[in-house]
């Protein structure tokens, strides 16, 4: 835990940014406000143009973003001006055709060049045959990050936990991304607290998170919340500055 | 710690988000058991003799074979089948799956409508609900295929993401699984996606091929020399293909569209160009047209059955393997093929279909009468009247659409 610098004991808050929404320079300083509004870490998406594992608002979010000219690259250099800016972690999560597609050595390096402290990618189980992806990870000791469901068989879960390295991430329900589709459910939790019995690593839970005091309810159960969809629904609405605000919230409300 | 049996050399597997894996295992697990019950066989060969219509012919075609003065030319007919085409052959057989998993709805993506009136089809037939996801666009285009869905019962949603086509219906499609795996099934359409689908799907294809085999040999004593088939996803391909994939001698060439040019956006060719690029989408590993960044690219085809940007992945494998032949095909050969097709022997193709038949056309004449060409016509082309017509028939069908709704 002390290698992300998360405090532990105490509830985190990882927001999620959709690299060139709405357009590059926007989605910068939209990161670079989260952080100082009080975000623990910072989960940058690379835009693809057929996420899996996401609703409607993020998958518009990455259209949006391609269509504004985004790419690996400068997804990238936005990561490094990020470490280099805030000082907090950022991860990135993409689907496993942008590392695949544009060479996974020169997407590690990228990574690395940016010094990225993990990656998320969703549409890359742990026993898939892209050994050479999983072999990066090993040599230069880069964090993997796994997504898991509430419906994974327990062997499974099992197995998908002890392969990921610096956090786990699991969501609240079977799903898809999206936000304001009701209370965070007890089954969620359980499976949270399922999922600490497998680990030492810390546990993020995502999927859904909509208000701050949905995040706090987090408190004790897990040690990193996520908030995605919600934030792109409130930019969309009320720009960077109640984006902000609703970090800000997040973050005093339980301190 | 990867499972081979997944896998078509390093293609296919499952690369999708973990909410899946169950699902799919269960999936898997059911097939595995039933692909091998007695039971479970009779009922869908029942179902495919008497509901579906099986055996399709297998036509001589002399006139063609004639006019074109080479080999001879045999039309595998699943354009007889009940709706149409080759996709009721999987429709029934994963219908029969999902009612063995007690499931209630059958979901399913679908460009052209041929898929999905296939799944409405078996739903209203097996008294299952029924959800057809498709893309706004591919909605306009063939909205007769819309009309038959609803007709039967089924759900059918428009998808407002992406290119609005056929790859967009899939991930809208895998999406809604996600989110209803407990009552749900996705009734897949290719031999695409995720494992357990090519494999399956591709096994209750194989139908087509082993009709072929007995039938040729009762025919001509023998067996064919070359098999030709178009390849979108790539099921009735396969299906033809893999029965006699024990045959090294025979030929077997795969017809992909090539639209109305090589630029990016104009066709949907994934292996028969000058580079084939390999990626990760929809769950599988295979060939996919996508830029530079990974980004899939749109596609175009006359033909909305073969407009997708990627290919199966035991494709992919067969054709790094040697095995497999792909070319490509342009929409006004294949609307060529199709008219000539509809002269020469009474038979009107699908657009899909005639991509294939105006490879034979080409091919033909390179042979002696002692070959022999096995040509899947995987559809009938009645639903594509409002492109075809509009395409060879312009003033006339404009004006009869312009009475009909001036009619009202
Ligand atoms: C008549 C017909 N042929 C071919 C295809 C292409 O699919 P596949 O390559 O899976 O056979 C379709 C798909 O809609 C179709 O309707």
């Amino acid at each position: 835990m002390s290698e992300l610098g998360i405090a532990s004991g105490k509830l985190s808050l990882m927001t999620h940014v959709v690299a060139g929404y709405p357009d590059p320079e926007r989605s910068f300083e939209l990161a670079v406000t989260m952080a100082e509004s009080g975000s623990d870490m910072i989960e940058v998406q690379i835009p693809f143009s057929d996420p899996l594992a996401d609703g409607p608002v993020i998958m518009k979010a990455n259209q949006v973003a391609l269509d504004a000219g985004m790419t690996p690259v400068k997804a990238f250099e936005m990561v490094r001006e990020l470490r280099l800016s805030t000082g907090k972690p950022v991860f990135v999560m993409t689907y496993a055709n942008i590392p695949y597609a544009i060479g996974l050595k020169r997407f590690f390096s990228m990574a690395l060049e940016a010094d990225v402290n993990g990656l998320i990618v969703p549409d890359l189980p742990f026993d898939s045959s892209l050994q050479e992806y999983f072999d990066l990870t090993a040599e230069h000791d880069m964090n993997n990050i796994y997504v898991v469901s509430p419906d994974m068989e327990p062997d499974r879960l099992r197995d998908a936990v002890v392969s990921s390295s610096g956090f786990v991430y699991t969501t609240l329900r079977v799903g898809i991304t999206g936000a304001d589709r009701g209370n965070i459910s007890g089954k969620g939790l359980e499976f949270v607290r399922t999922v600490k019995r497998y680990t030492t690593l810390p546990v993020a839970a995502g999927f859904g998170i909509s208000s701050p005091e949905q995040f706090i309810s987090l408190e004790g159960i897990a040690d990193i919340g996520v908030i995605g969809s919600k934030l792109i629904k409130i930019y969309d609405t009320g720009g960077t500055e109640e984006v902000g605000e609703f970090v800000k919230k997040c973050v005093s409300d339980h301190m | 710690m990867f499972k081979e049996d997944q896998y078509f050399g390093e293609f296919g597997g499952r690369y999708v988000p973990e909410a899946l894996s169950s699902a799919l295992d269960e999936l898997d697990c059911a097939y595995r058991r039933l692909k091998d019950d007695k039971n479970f066989n009779n009922e869908l060969e029942c179902e495919l003799n008497n509901y579906v219509g099986r055996p399709s012919p297998l036509y001589f075609a002399d006139n063609l074979t004639r006019s074109s003065g080479g080999s001879k030319i045999y039309l595998k007919l699943e354009s007889h089948n009940h709706t149409g085409a080759h996709k009721i052959n999987n429709a029934v057989g994963q219908a029969l799956v999902a009612r063995e998993l007690g499931k209630k709805v059958l979901i399913a993506e679908t460009g052209a409508g041929q898929h999905g009136l296939a799944t409405a089809t078996v739903a209203a037939r097996f008294g299952m609900g029924c959800k057809v996801f498709m893309g706004e666009v591919d909605m306009r285009r063939q909205y007769p295929n819309v009309y038959l869905m609803r007709l039967l019962g089924a759900d059918v949603i428009p998808v407002p993401h992406g290119t609005r086509t056929l790859k967009d219906a899939i991930n809208a499609t895998l999406k809604y699984w996600i989110e209803n795996i407990e009552d749900s099934h996705y009734l897949l359409g290719s031999a695409l996606g995720p494992h357990p689908y090519p494999a399956m799907v591709r096994d209750f294809q194989s139908v087509i091929g082993r009709e072929v085999r007995a039938q040729m040999t009762e025919r001509e004593g023998r067996l064919p020399d070359t098999l030709v088939a178009c390849v979108g996803g790539g099921s009735n391909a396969l299906g033809l293909f893999h029965p006699f994939m024990d045959q090294d001698n025979i030929r077997m060439v795969g017809v992909e569209a090539g639209g109305r040019g090589d630029g990016p956006g104009e066709h949907a060719t994934r292996i028969a160009v000058s580079q084939p690029k390999q990626g990760i989408v929809h769950g599988y590993l295979s060939y996919f047209l996508q830029d530079e960044n990974g980004q899939l690219l749109p596609t175009h085809s006359v033909s909305a059955g073969l407009d997708y940007a990627g290919i199966g992945p035991e494709h992919a494998w067969l054709y790094k393997e040697g095995r497999t032949e792909y070319v490509s095909v342009r929409d006004d050969e294949a609307v060529k093929a199709y008219k000539i097709l509809a002269r020469s022997e009474g038979i009107i193709p699908a657009l899909e279909s005639s991509h294939a038949v105006a490879f034979a056309l080409k091919e033909a004449p390179k042979h002696h009468d002692d070959h022999i060409m096995v040509v899947n016509i995987s559809g009938r082309g009645d639903k594509d009247i409002f492109i075809t017509a509009a395409l060879t028939d312009k003033d006339n069908w404009k004006n009869f659409l312009k009475k009909e709704a001036v009619d009202e």
